[in-house]
């Protein structure tokens, strides 16, 4: 599926940029020409994306609690530091296990060989 | 009554009840209810230290989180003592433990995690050509969306944007995380 989406161009949406053709079509702000996807993403808000500033990571191991004497169990949490359109910078705490992390980095590394073929 | 609480198949549904109200959050589970419809024709006042019993079982078990041979050990020891259980019923509850000990670690780690934790991961790649405000071509960018949430609760959506450079970063340090991952791997 990559490999068919990485062969269409924007002309082939139909949308090019004319300078001082007097052209009457608008110009969108921004063109959207999904290449790759996973399951269906919900659809985003305009304005809801952040970014990433930075991100802290610790792997630790839950060695034992109330509920089970013998919980023998690492996991990888993260502290995502993310700012919103207007600037303002808040943090999310999130936890994993083992196999979900991995999950998490197999997908980065997806990612990040379809973003240069586009 | 000796022979009733033995039946094999009303034992693995009381372990299953016992499950799902230690364990997997069930709150509807009573007393009254295993004893009606499992049990109803032995007389309360000895249904009750039965499951008193069985309960306090199948915690130190799913707590020791038992490996089998733990198990066969701890559960010779109860047939051995007094008030303690037949062989029968050791059959049932080691069966009980080897199909259910998944399940059961599973919701204790969950239990165990009162921070939010990652529930799914979508993603996609946009190609950007050009925007109102700069000439910019061919800007890929990657939209990530998280959901994650504390347990129990409902789930928070956070959504962001990556470029190249931006995913190569993380990229990094995930793979830092990945070689940390692999020398406890290595270790243990």
């Amino acid at each position: 599926m990559k490999n068919v989406f990485s062969s269409l161009h924007l002309q082939r949406v139909g949308w090019e940029a004319r300078a001082g053709s007097g052209s009457a079509g608008p110009v969108p702000a921004t063109s959207c020409l999904a290449m790759a996807e996973s399951p269906p993403l919900r659809e985003p808000v305009l304005d809801a994306k952040s970014e990433l500033i930075d991100f802290q990571w610790k792997l630790g191991m839950a060695v034992s609690s109330d509920q089970c004497r013998s919980l023998k169990y690492p996991y990888v949490a993260v502290i995502l530091k993310v700012a919103d359109h207007s600037g303002q910078v808040n943090s999310k705490s999130i936890e994993m296990t083992i196999p979900q992390f991995q999950n998490f980095y197999r997908q980065f590394k997806e990612i990040a060989a379809v973003i240069e073929t586009v | 009554m000796a022979g009733e609480l033995e039946g094999a198949k009303s034992l693995s549904g009381l372990l299953s009840g016992l499950a799902q109200s230690a364990f997997h959050g069930h709150a509807g589970i009573t007393e009254e209810l295993l004893h009606g419809q499992l049990y109803p024709e032995v007389p309360p006042e000895e249904f009750r230290p039965f499951l008193a019993k069985m309960r306090g079982i199948l915690k130190s078990i799913a707590s020791a989180d038992m490996d089998f041979n733990q198990l066969e050990a701890f559960l010779t020891a109860q047939t051995k003592k007094q008030g303690g259980i037949t062989c029968d019923q050791a059959a049932v509850i080691s069966k009980f433990w080897k199909s259910h000990k998944t399940r059961i670690r599973e919701s204790l780690l969950n239990q165990s995690r009162w921070d939010n934790g990652l529930r799914g991961l979508s993603w996609r790649v946009d190609g950007k050509s050009q925007s109102r405000h700069s000439a910019q071509i061919d800007t890929p960018v990657a939209i990530v969306e998280l959901e994650f949430g504390k347990s129990g609760q409902e789930s928070e959506f956070l959504c962001l944007e990556f470029d190249e450079v931006k995913v190569k970063q993380t990229l990094k340090r995930l793979s830092e995380v990945e070689e940390s991952i692999n020398s406890l791997m290595q270790a243990a």
